[in-house]
């Protein structure tokens, strides 16, 4: 095989044209307002947006294997609802347990969607449009007319204000956010777990054939999923300092745009955790910079639907093209 | 072939009792009855002309249900109908403000949800690598960024001139007119599913859409009529819509798009295309409206509401994919 120019891996490689586009955006934000280009503002970006690029390595997961999970802000919502109902009525204190247990409900109702999915055979999206509205009518019934806000969470709020897991340099929760990403990167890359992802994803039954348990895989990412969403239940309850049953309402789309602009394909096996990350950057830094660059608060969701619609029409036009090119070197 | 259940385009409809009532619709059917005898039984005044008299409000997200079924039907999606709604809903009212006939009214909301399902159909048609259902994610937020942006910081709009969308409103005896338009729409829409050429077309696409094309259906025109057919309709729930709060703001139409699709999907119709009949559709739309109806009167917390009709959309899909599973045990079983 013959070595690929740097030039060649460059423009060949999404991620890395999705870096220029970060970067650029990045430039002309700054050209027209320095304040973007500042430490600080970049780890409010990564501390806003922390949810998001969570749930974007789950449902990076998700999409892999052909699946979607549009529940996840409900379990969210669920987990969220129920740790800051605890604080409220101070069941319980310490803030380690309130992250436990948020993770504990997230897993058992991502373990349910698996289940119901991978043996009940149920097409991904209605199962999850079902537990959308099971979990987030439960988080409701949860609440009974109340929520928990900054001062019935007590401690529990300080822990996105505060920085002793970053050595006081780094946010509580820009540090989970990294970690996540390591664990992820390391489990999609170099376990066999992950490659089972990929290789159900990319064709079921040669999967199944070649002795991969499909339905245990299948089972293992909607929970992951919902394990993520619990803990992001957690930490938006924590960086947001309230708790309520509408809480990231519809933002689960947000979450699957992350993934698509990042170039994960919705038809699975095709995605990697950088994709994520940096779709989920894009779309954060989108956020931001509108405002800054003096956009009208009214007018962000048009544009953000309008670069979404971009990115995505501009990745299949790149694709149509090294298609062309691949064909065309053949013939030769 | 998808065909298990005896719902695709190869089923030979049979015609006798039994085979009707065990059908997916049969049993629908069945279950309407049930869903108004509990309600009768749970709530004195869930009487004839008090479920006519609330209908309405839900009557309108039937109309979506039958092109949605369509696209489903072809196995796509569309998740943007309620920001169409919403910007169908906007323009009507800002175009009946500036003191515009109502004819332009209508005329207007139409146009603006045709016009809407277009850019969806065109965007789905040029673009086929993209899973629709990513595409109407962004004109999701596209279309209702723009109403967004029309209704300004305020974001609501309230009716200065009812006269026109009050008599669209009225009754005929107990009935108000919506609810004959949407039994219009349903008798034409089963009727093309299930008797033309373009319905026919629709199951051949959901089955297998690389054969359909082969065989010489223009997928393309199907997608693009469809979605547009999509759009209209939206315009006209817009306009019904508006009818009954007399106004439109930013959270206007926000979740019909799911509603439309359970309303399908619990009545049989796959979201991998294919499957499922607009009858059982519209049949699982009254009875969702009726649940609804019935439940809301003896003043159940709205979010049960949700939780039921969550755990009935699970396991309409649910039951009949275990029921097959044992009939397919048996069947091992007996062959043994």
């Amino acid at each position: 095989m013959e070595k690929k120019s740097i030039w060649k891996k460059i423009t060949g490689s999404r991620e890395a044209s999705l870096v220029i586009v970060l970067v650029l955006l990045c430039i002309l934000v700054t050209i027209k307002n320095p304040a973007f280009l500042t430490v600080q503002n970049f780890m409010e970006i990564l501390k806003n947006n922390a949810v998001i690029m969570i749930m974007a390595l789950g449902m990076l997961c998700v999409l892999l294997t052909g699946g979607i999970d549009i529940s996840i802000t409900s379990t969210l919502a669920l987990a969220g609802m129920t740790v800051g109902m605890l604080y409220k009525y101070n069941v319980i204190e310490s803030t380690l347990l309130g992250f436990v247990i948020a993770i504990a409900i997230g897993t058992l109702c991502g373990l349910i969607i698996g289940l119901i999915i991978a043996k009940g055979k149920v097409i991904p999206i209605i199962a999850t449009m079902g537990f959308m509205y099971i979990y987030r009518g439960l988080a409701y019934l949860v609440a009974q007319d109340q929520w928990a806000g900054a001062d019935a969470l007590g401690r529990f709020k300080d822990f996105a204000l505060e920085s002793y897991l970053g050595f006081g340099v780094l946010n509580n929760v820009i540090v989970i956010t990294i970690l996540c990403y390591i664990v992820f990167f390391i489990l999609m890359k170099w376990t066999k777990f992950g490659r089972n992802i990929y290789a159900v994803g990319s064709n079921e039954e040669a999967a199944q054939i070649s002795g991969i348990n499909v339905s245990n895989v299948k089972i293992a990412v909607y929970t992951i999923m919902g394990a993520l969403a619990g803990l992001c239940g957690a930490l938006a309850t924590s960086i947001y300092a309230s708790a309520q049953p509408n809480m990231q309402t519809s933002k689960e789309m947000d979450v699957i745009a992350a993934c698509v602009i990042g170039g994960v394909s919705m038809k699975g096996g095709r995605g990697s955790v950088i994709c994520a990350l940096l779709g989920a950057l894009v779309l954060s830094v989108i956020g931001k910079a509108l405002p800054l660059v003096g956009i009208d608060a009214i007018a962000q969701n048009t544009i953000k639907g309008v670069i979404i619609i971009v990115v995505i029409v501009l990745n299949v036009l790149t694709q149509r093209m090294m298609d062309k090119a691949n064909l065309a070197k053949r013939e030769i | 072939m998808a065909g298990k259940s005896g719902r695709t385009l190869a089923a030979v409809p049979e015609r006798s009792l039994k085979k009707m009532l065990v059908s997916w619709e049969g049993m629908l059917f069945l279950l309407f009855i049930a869903v108004n005898i509990f309600c009768k039984c749970i709530s004195p005044v869930y009487t004839f002309t008090n479920v006519l008299r609330e209908m309405p409000k839900y009557l309108t997200e039937i109309f979506l249900l039958f092109p949605m079924a369509y696209i489903l039907l072809m196995g796509e999606i569309d998740i943007s109908v309620g920001s169409i709604v919403c910007l169908s809903a906007t323009m009507s009212c800002i175009v009946s403000n500036a003191g515009m006939p109502f004819p332009i009214v209508l005329l207007a909301g139409l146009m603006t949800g045709t016009v809407c399902g277009m850019v969806n159909g065109l965007l789905t048609v040029k673009f086929r690598e993209l899973p629709t259902m990513i595409i109407t994610l962004g004109t999701q937020i596209i279309f209702r960024g723009i109403a967004e942006i029309v209704l300004g910081s305020g974001g609501t709009i309230s009716l200065t001139n009812m006269d026109g969308f009050r008599k669209i409103a009225g009754k005929i005896g107990p009935f108000p007119y919506l609810f004959f338009l949407v039994i219009l729409c349903a008798v034409i829409f089963t009727v093309i599913a299930d008797k033309k050429v373009f319905g026919r077309r629709l199951y051949a696409i959901g089955s297998n859409e690389r054969t359909a094309f082969y065989s010489g259906i223009k997928v393309n025109r199907m997608l693009f009529t469809s979605y547009t057919v999509l759009g209209l309709l939206a315009g006209l729930s817009a306009i019904f819509l508006t009818s009954a709060t007399y106004g439109a703001n930013t959270t206007t139409g926000k979740g019909f798009e799911m509603d439309a699709i359970a309303m399908a999907v619990f009545g049989g119709i796959s979201t991998a295309g294919g499957k499922g009949k607009l009858l059982g559709g519209v049949i699982s739309a009254f009875v969702i409206i009726c649940l609804r109806v019935g439940l809301g009167q003896i003043n159940m917390n709205p979010q049960v509401i949700l939780i039921i009709l969550g755990a009935l959309l699970i396991l309409a899909v649910l039951l009949p994919n275990i029921t097959q599973h044992i009939n397919q045990k048996r069947k091992k079983a007996s062959k043994a």
